[in-house]
């Protein structure tokens, strides 16, 4: 018997087993704890081995020579098995624990006995050898000899081997998944069949009904080649997510990149604190806010960048600020401030976003330097201030003579008197009671005279804004008798009703009275053109909303629908020779004291209500 | 009919100015009274009385000048003096066209306003010295009999004695007699004063004589 083609397939079955199982003996030597690979090695060396040992089977010489083939095949045989099971067990991460126990226990135990009992396990002894030809006149040698009966251990290990990778087989399916069930159907059958037909072709040649030579290797190829193609799909996958891995890590950092751009191009300054309070990113924009260098803020207490009077508190906010994941935005209410390194505080308003990942907290802090906003705050204010005075200036030239009127009266009382005094003290009858009297009406007067001088001095000085609570009444009043005698020039009545004991308002009292002043003369020029008497009612009282209101009611005709908003913007006028600045300053004045003024149109004119808030709740 | 002295009537909303412009006129010998407001004065004041007002300009309700023209309405010749805490040219333009003898404006030196004061009763005394006048004038007349009117109404015109006989259809001894009546009664001696207090009292000379 020379080379014929059974000796080149066996041969080539054996090359291509073995190549499987040393490729992926290499995937085992890369990825340590993929144990699949390593005892799919172990399977596919075994299944090469008894290639061999088949090949020998079929060519043996004598039954002595082939009775001694059969009993070295169980060696690889036995490890097939195993391998089986231990592929099963690991790749499948299923099947009772008591099977791969009692199916190991029994091969085991049929591989001693192959070399305990008889000339093998399968047979006691070999008698003779027939002779099979095979497809293309290939003879080869079949055992003829008495069974061992112990081949029984064998056999019910088969079947153990059969219910455990059948049972794994099931709950892998069960578990759903589309790979799952494939690797299931692919490697649990091809298995089961194998070890079946296997089997069962085995014992009936031992049992001589089938007169044919063992041929079992093309069987195990199967298996070997349905494992390997499941294991291949692994490792295809793996490279697959190693490449998504490459992919998302180059995104990653990409994205990284980018907010990093993004961190360093917002005209905020922006701190990342971590959950112990330490800074973990910063920018530029920050790193100049407060005078720090990078390195001088990473890692270091966020604390140290705020001043001394708020740390504490800082501290015990920071701790909710954490917990809380909502965005929100802090200095509104009032001025945060920042410490520089060189200990000045700059004004800050700031943006904070708690953050979680996996394993912490962050608190991403955005900040705005305020310095500039305040200043130009400052500058607009210090303007609108000097607006506010012009217009009052204004507005008191037109009153002009009505200021003279205020004041010339008590100086027409004070001389009058005095010169009475004088003539009667020329006379010889004095009258002591009379003089006395006279000085009563000069003090009097003088202070009647005074006191508008004072009211008209408030309203000239041109001074910083002086919030402070005010009697909203004693406001009225010191406008309406400023314009007393403007308002009779006029023929314009002005009544008032004033709430008694109105809780006090948060304002400035010249700002306020300029407010009401405006109103009050905008009122009566309203009236001018109207036939009928002129009347002005002016009203205070509490709002529902907690406030106070003072309210302007003029007989004026109203203003048109939809002049009732345009008239608060600047130099928006209904009068012939105004600039219209009047309301809109107004409007201004009303909305820095956190208030209200406008418009609205009530029978047969137009009423200005304007709400204050009280004291206590202007901050 | 005039009566006793003159009384200054002060009309002002303030109460100060209204006690110390009262003790000055006091002070200076003249008699005051005092007014709160414009329609207070119409109401109360003596209607006989000479003198003069003191009025302020600026009052609620009812101004001065308002109130000034009240007085002319009714027939008063009170002159009146405007004071006013400031005054404009419009203003005083008009007061003194309704016939105030002067502006002033507060506070006014106790000569100003005594002055103007003085100024004011002696126009209201020389006012009420005329209409005497033409009271007793007018009184005169009315003792004359409706021939006697009618000769001194051709006395008048200038006309003679003949003429008038001529005109009223009689003798020029008849006109002679009812001429010396007419002198008599009316109390003149020439008939160049008859002339005179006729021209006062408003009575109209006769038409011409036709032909």
């Amino acid at each position: 018997m020379g080379v014929n083609w059974v000796v080149i397939v066996w041969t080539m079955m054996a090359a291509a087993s073995l190549t499987l199982g040393l490729v992926h003996l290499l995937v085992w030597f890369k990825q340590r704890s993929r144990y699949a690979s390593l005892v799919f090695f172990a399977l596919a060396t075994s299944v090469a081995a008894f290639s061999a040992s088949e090949l020998s089977m079929m060519r043996a010489p004598t039954p002595a020579a082939y009775a001694e083939a059969v009993r070295w095949a169980h060696v690889p045989l036995c490890v097939i098995v195993l391998s089986i099971i231990g592929f099963v067990h690991f790749y499948f991460e299923a099947g009772r624990r008591w099977l791969v126990y009692a199916a190991i226990a029994f091969r085991v135990l049929a591989l001693l006995l192959n070399f305990a009992t008889g000339v093998n396990l399968n047979f006691q002894d070999v008698t003779g050898l027939g002779r099979a030809t095979l497809w293309g006149g290939v003879v080869v040698a079949v055992p003829i000899g008495i069974p061992n009966p112990w081949q029984v251990v064998a056999q019910i290990g088969n079947l153990l081997l059969v219910a455990f990778v059948g049972d794994a087989s099931i709950t892998l399916w069960r578990r759903g998944d589309p790979i799952a069930r494939r690797r299931a159907l692919l490697v649990g059958g091809s298995i089961v069949l194998c070890v079946v037909v296997v089997a069962s072709l085995g014992a009936l040649i031992v049992a001589g009904a089938v007169h044919a030579p063992t041929i079992l290797t093309p069987g195990f190829l199967v298996v070997v080649l349905a494992m390997s193609y499941e294991l291949s799909w692994d490792v295809i996958a793996a490279a697959q997510l190693a490449a998504k891995l490459h992919f998302s890590e180059i995104s990653l950092r990409a994205s990284e990149e980018k907010f990093r751009a993004v961190v360093e191009s917002v005209p905020n300054a922006i701190l990342l604190v971590d959950g112990q309070g330490k800074v973990t990113l910063t920018n530029p924009q920050a790193q100049a806010l407060f005078g720090y260098a990078r390195e001088e803020l990473i890692g270091r207490p966020v604390e140290r960048l705020i001043p001394e009077w708020h740390r504490s508190a800082h501290e015990n906010h920071r701790q909710s600020d954490a917990a809380d994941a909502r965005m929100r935005v802090m200095g509104f209410a009032r001025e945060l401030y920042a410490l520089h390194k060189d200990g000045s505080e700059v004004p800050v308003e700031v943006v904070l976003k708690p953050m979680r990942t996996v394993d912490a907290s962050f608190v991403l802090a955005s900040l705005v330097d305020l310095t500039e906003r305040r200043q130009n705050e400052r500058t607009a204010a210090r303007q609108h201030d000097e607006i506010a005075h012009l217009s009052r200036v204004a507005m008191l030239g037109e009153l002009s003579g009505s200021i003279a009127h205020e004041i010339n009266q008590p100086l027409m009382g004070i001389l009058s008197n005095a010169q009475a005094a004088q003539r009667f003290l020329a006379r010889d009858d004095v009258n002591l009671d009379e003089v006395r009297e006279i000085l009563v009406d000069i003090v009097e007067d003088d202070k009647r005279a005074g006191e508008v001088i004072r009211r008209l001095r408030a309203l000239l000085k041109k001074g910083k804004v002086q919030n402070k609570p005010l009697d909203i009444n004693s406001v009225v009043d010191d406008v309406v008798r400023l314009t007393r005698n403007d308002l009779m020039n006029r023929d314009v009545a002005v009544s008032t009703e004033l709430t008694p004991d109105l809780p006090p308002v948060f304002g400035d009292q010249i700002q306020l009275q300029q407010v009401l002043l405006n109103l009050l003369m905008n009122a009566c020029e309203a009236m001018e053109p109207v036939s009928g008497t002129p009347q002005v009612h002016i009203r205070t009282r509490r709002t529902d909303g907690g406030g106070v209101e003072i309210s302007v009611s003029d007989r004026g005709g109203g203003i048109p629908a939809g002049d009732l908003e345009r008239i608060f913007e600047p130099f928006v006028t209904t009068k012939e020779h105004g600039i219209g600045l009047g309301l809109s300053i107004c409007h201004t004045i009303i909305i820095a004291h956190g208030g209200r003024l406008w418009a609205e149109n009530i029978a047969g004119g137009a009423m200005f209500r304007c709400t204050l808030p009280l004291s206590g709740h202007a901050e | 009919m005039t009566s006793g002295t003159p009384i200054v009537f002060v009309v002002d909303d303030d109460a100060s100015v209204r006690r110390g412009v009262t003790r000055l006129l006091r002070s200076a010998g003249f008699t005051a009274a005092t007014f709160a407001s414009a329609p207070e004065f119409l109401e109360r004041y003596d209607r006989d009385a000479a003198g003069c007002v003191i009025l302020d300009l600026a009052m609620p309700g009812f101004d001065g000048l308002q109130m000034q023209k009240a007085l002319t309405d009714r027939g008063s010749v009170l002159p009146v003096i405007f004071l006013t805490g400031h005054g404009d040219i419009p203003t005083s333009v008009h007061a003194m066209k309704g016939g105030a003898v002067d502006f002033l404006t507060k506070p006014v030196t106790d000569d100003e306003l005594l002055a103007a004061v003085r100024k004011a009763i002696e126009r209201c005394e020389a006012l009420y010295r005329a209409r005497e006048e033409i009271a007793i004038i007018r009184r005169r007349v009315a003792t004359l009999t409706p021939r006697e009117r009618e000769v001194l109404t051709h006395l008048l015109s200038g006309k003679l004695n003949k003429q008038i006989a001529a005109d009223l259809g009689t003798v020029e001894h008849t006109i002679k007699v009812h001429r010396a009546r007419v002198m008599e009664k009316m109390q003149v001696r020439t008939l160049a004063a008859l002339v005179r207090l006729a021209e006062r009292a408003g009575i109209e000379a006769a038409p011409p004589t036709e032909g």
